[in-house]
């Protein structure tokens, strides 16, 4: 390489893409830096963004065993599911956390080093970037022809003319600017870079978020039967999952009664059986002794109390019985819940216990068909609506096992300590009855009514992250919008009293392609700036005949070139915006 | 109220009526490429005066007939053949979008409420990519290898696929359905574009390499008819740099979306964790496009791996694995 060369090449090094990995402050770039510290240059960029490549492939991999397997946060019944049909495996399974993938020790370090190699990219980034923002262009090269993009033309006017005409030019498509002897060098497009480390760092925000509803938030649930209701406390919510540091107390005090449930379906038709509507009037007070207020609770309609979203993401049938045992005492008289088995036609099971009955202890496991229909001597539910409601019911009696240590699931019976009692198969209507044999009592379907199930969730995180998920994509948006570009002109008296005019550009990441039609525009208006005369081609000799023409740098597919300027785009060495480097390094 | 059952028929008619046009205009392209040779002879003027000064470029040029075959290159297409396929294009993709917006009309709803009409509408978004490219960035050869993969899925979508109008569950009745959806299909469309092209460059790039090594290269017939291996990837990056803010606002929005109807922003729902694995992949394309020594061939493996992502998402997801998303809507 000639001296030129060299020269022409020092503002290159700092202009190439893979800078932008580079954890530490870029080493100046100088001619003498030598074969090897340019080797480790850019070892030192490939290892970096290698380490976030391989991580974020990592990441992917990880996620893909959480999609596949069942997860006891998204569907425990379908993990114990598994178990009864793998019982070999699922065990092993367990000890890998593969049920609990995105809790796994494994997945949080895959995206906690993920994060760690990130902060510990953005962050030296971010100080670099403010560095240069105050700094000026580097100076011109020498050889302007030299750069991935140029043009040449002479001009009439005088060289201080001809600068100074450029200069305004430049700074009024807002470039900054340095200029010295013969020579401007301006760059423009450092919002590109604002842009890409607004994005990572709003992931880094996005992720702090989530921490912050895990630690502070929480989530519950509750099946509740119309006509009743509960209070947000632990001990009225039937399942509750608060974050790490979230106490009884820190509960929003409000409470909530289920006026009543209406749901449409639509009757006719290919979609014969699907949902139109749900509705669950209720009744709310922020806190005990707050005023009663109304809401009409229905899917994508959340009740928002305090901050908490409570939603309606369920429901079903709760039949009603009335049982009296052997001696004669009404044991049980109410609506208990059955979960539906089909959720078409709603079809729902359900079990009954009535641990205080005598002489022995009745259980009864059911089914409820809203519209129950014939078919083939077996009862269906032909419909969702409760047209024609029925319930069959097997019963049992002796000792439901309910006093052992662990406590029993209200959906299931223990069928091990009780014997089936001999009643003759047979779906009730409301108000029908089944007498007991051996005078064990009596049981009466008095009727039905239905149930919602509600999500209560309180997510402190959310606003955070909702705010850090849009400053992401404005950051993309822009980093992808803005690519960072550096044009140059160079002056010069000829002996013909003219002033010989170079202009020349290059941009970094313009992968997508289009700085050179910028340039070619520019570069016209340079000439049209200066009543400029384009020289033959002839005119500027270019050096060497290694170079490789790069046709992607010739941009915007086939489009004409524009006669007077001769655009011209070579491979220039480590250049990021040619295509050259790319194959020679394939 | 009550489906408009004489739209969905017009819909239905439009939308078969699409797939026809496609299918001819298909055939078109592949005349083009089979008997257009002028593209081939002329050696790109607009190319000659780009490597002016530098020595001849030496890979063989073939230059899309639109550049090759004037002295002025057209934003039109040339030749009859070529001319025929994008009116024909043109026209299907207008029945097209007609027959969206007739089912809309019958549905009184967005009209991407089950399979069948999210495989109708992102079809559709990648003809009109494709229309807009062929455009845009001249890129008339990209026609026959998108309009395959389309006219197959439209012909599935019509037959296997096919779902009657009807209204949606409540969980689907939110205007979020409108701004979530829409962007997930305007996304997939450009990746669809952008994974065809990604081939091509596969293809091309290899036939080069085999060429310039002294090979024999199969593929050399087609690849004749295709812009140069670096001219395919920067088309492809292009597609990416569109889709993918577009990705990245659908899967937000589809958060948000999801936070109204579960209670939750994220909950690691199967089609969750795999728009987020796409998104990943994708990520992991952009990034592999930033580093020098991952450039050409590895980052367009990567964008096809997230490319693969993304059909499993649509199709394996509805068809294999139970999620809350009702939107498989499979009869
Ligand atoms: C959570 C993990 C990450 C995600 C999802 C992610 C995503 C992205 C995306 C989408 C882009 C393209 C957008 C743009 O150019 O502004 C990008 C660019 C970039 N990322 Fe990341 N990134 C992650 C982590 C990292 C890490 C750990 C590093 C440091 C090695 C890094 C360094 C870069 C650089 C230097 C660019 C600019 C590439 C260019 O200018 O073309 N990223 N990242």
């Amino acid at each position: 390489m000639t001296t030129a060369e060299d020269d022409a090449l020092t503002t290159l090094p700092p202009y190439s893409d893979a800078d932008l990995s580079d954890r530490e402050a870029p080493a100046p770039a100088g001619p003498r830096l030598g074969v090897l510290g340019w080797l480790r240059w850019t070892w030192r960029q490939l290892t970096s963004m290698r380490t976030a490549l391989i991580l974020l492939f990592l990441l992917a991999l990880a996620s893909v065993p959480g999609s596949v397997l069942p997860q006891e946060g998204t569907d425990p019944a379908a993990v114990s599911q598994y178990y009864t049909a793998h019982p070999g495996l699922a065990p092993l399974l367990n000890d890998l956390s593969l049920f609990n993938v995105f809790s796994a020790p494994w997945f949080a370090a895959t995206y906690l080093l993920l994060f760690a190699s990130l902060a510990g990219c953005v962050l030296p980034r971010t100080v670099r970037l403010v560095g240069q923002a105050r700094q000026l262009p580097p100076r011109a090269p020498r050889n302007l022809a030299r750069l991935p993009f140029s043009a040449s033309y002479v001009t009439q006017q005088q060289p201080e003319q001809a600068m100074a005409a450029a200069s305004k030019l430049l700074s009024r498509r807002h470039y900054r600017l340095q200029t010295g002897d013969g020579w401007v060098s301006a760059e423009k497009g450092y919002l590109r870079e604002v842009g890409n480390l607004i994005f990572h760092i709003a992931l880094l925000a996005l992720l702090f978020s989530v921490g912050i509803g895990g630690i502070w938030g929480y989530k519950a649930n509750r099946l509740l039967i119309v006509g009743q209701g509960f209070a947000n406390t632990p001990t009225d919510l039937d399942v509750f999952h608060p974050g790490r540091l979230v106490g009884p107390s820190d509960l929003q005090p409000f409470s909530i009664n289920l006026q009543s449930f209406q749901a449409k379906y639509v009757t006719s038709g290919p979609q014969l059986d699907q949902p139109i509507s749900y509705a669950a009037p209720l009744t709310y007070r922020t806190a005990p002794g707050a005023p009663l207020r109304h809401y009409t609770l229905q899917v994508n309609h959340p009740l928002v109390v305090d901050s908490v979203s409570v939603y309606l993401i369920g429901h079903g049938y709760a039949p009603e019985f009335k049982i009296t045992d052997g001696t004669g005492h009404v044991q049980f008289d109410g609506p208990v819940p059955f979960i539906p088995v089909d959720q078409l036609s709603l079809t729902s099971e359900g079990v009954i216990k009535v641990p205080d009955a005598k002489p022995a202890q009745l259980g009864f496991a059911g089914i409820f068909l809203p519209t129950a229909v014939d078919v083939n001597g077996e009862l269906q539910s032909a419909f969702p609506a409760a047209l024609f409601p029925r319930v069959s019911l097997v019963s049992y009696a002796g000792n439901l096992g309910m006093d052992g240590p662990v406590a029993q699931s209200v959906y299931q019976l223990d069928t091990k300590g009780l014997h089936q009692l001999p009643v003759a198969p047979r779906p009730l209507a409301p108000g029908q009855s089944i007498k007991l044999p051996d005078g064990d009592g009596t049981l009466t379907f008095t009727g039905y009514t239905q149930w919602v199930s509600l999500a209560i969730t309180y997510d402190p995180g959310q606003l955070p992250a909702l705010i850090s998920g849009i400053l992401a994509l404005l950051g993309l948006i822009l980093s992808f919008l803005v690519r960072r570009r550096r044009v140059f002109v160079r002056v010069q008296p000829r002996a013909d009293g003219g002033t010989a005019v170079v202009v020349g550009g290059l941009a970094r990441s313009d992968a997508a392609g289009g700085f050179e039609a910028e340039f070619t525009d520019l570069a016209q208006q340079f000439l049209d700036l200066h009543d400029g005369t384009a020289l033959p081609e002839a005119a500027d000799p270019r050096p060497g005949g290694d170079d490789e023409a790069a046709d992607v740098s010739s941009g915007d597919e086939f489009v004409p070139r524009k006669s007077a300027v001769t655009a011209q785009a070579r491979a220039a060495g480590p250049d990021p915006a040619s295509a050259g480097r790319e194959e020679s390094e394939a | 109220m009550p489906i408009n059952t004489g739209l969905a028929d017009t819909s239905n008619a439009l939308l078969f009526s699409t797939v026809i046009l496609y299918a001819l205009a298909m055939l078109c392209y592949a005349c083009d490429f089979a008997f257009a040779k002028e593209r081939v002879v002329a050696e790109a003027p607009a190319l000659v005066a780009v490597g002016a000064g530098g020595p001849p470029v030496q890979v063989p040029i073939s230059v899309p007939a639109d550049a090759a075959s004037r002295a002025t290159p057209s934003r039109w297409p040339t030749g009859v053949w070529l001319r025929a396929a994008f009116g024909l294009t043109c026209i299907g993709l207008f029945c097209h979008v007609l027959a969206i917006l007739a089912r809309g009309l019958a549905e009184h709803r967005v009209p991407w409420g089950n399979m069948y009409e999210f495989l109708a509408a992102i079809t559709c978004m990648a003809v009109l990519v494709l229309v807009a490219a062929s455009v845009k960035y001249r890129a008339y050869y990209m026609g026959l290898f998108v309009l395959v993969p389309v006219v197959f899925a439209l012909g599935l979508d019509l037959t296997v696929i096919y779902t009657p109008a009807g209204s949606l569950v409540p969980a689907l009745q939110s205007y979020w359905i409108a701004i979530h959806v829409t962007a997930m299909i305007i996304a997939s469309g450009l990746f669809i574009f952008g994974a065809v092209v990604t081939t091509l460059y596969l293809v091309a790039d290899r036939s080069q390499r085999r060429i310039a090594a002294g090979q024999p290269s199969w593929s050399a017939g087609i690849v004749d008819h295709l812009p140069k291996p670096a001219i395919l990837d920067r088309l492809s990056y292009r597609s990416i740099l569109f889709g993918f803010p577009v990705w990245t606002f659908g899967v937000m929005a589809g958060a948000i979306w999801a936070d109204h109807a579960w209670g939750r922003y994220w909950g690691w729902d199967p089609k969750e964790t795999w728009s987020f694995i796409t998104w990943v992949v994708y990520a992991m394309f952009l990034h592999a496009r930033a580093t020098a020594g991952w450039r050409g061939r590895r980052a367009a493996w990567i964008h096809l791996i997230g490319f693969g992502c993304l059909m499993f998402n649509l199709i394996g997801v509805n068809l294999w694995i139970t999620g809350l998303h009702s939107y498989a809507g499979m009869p």
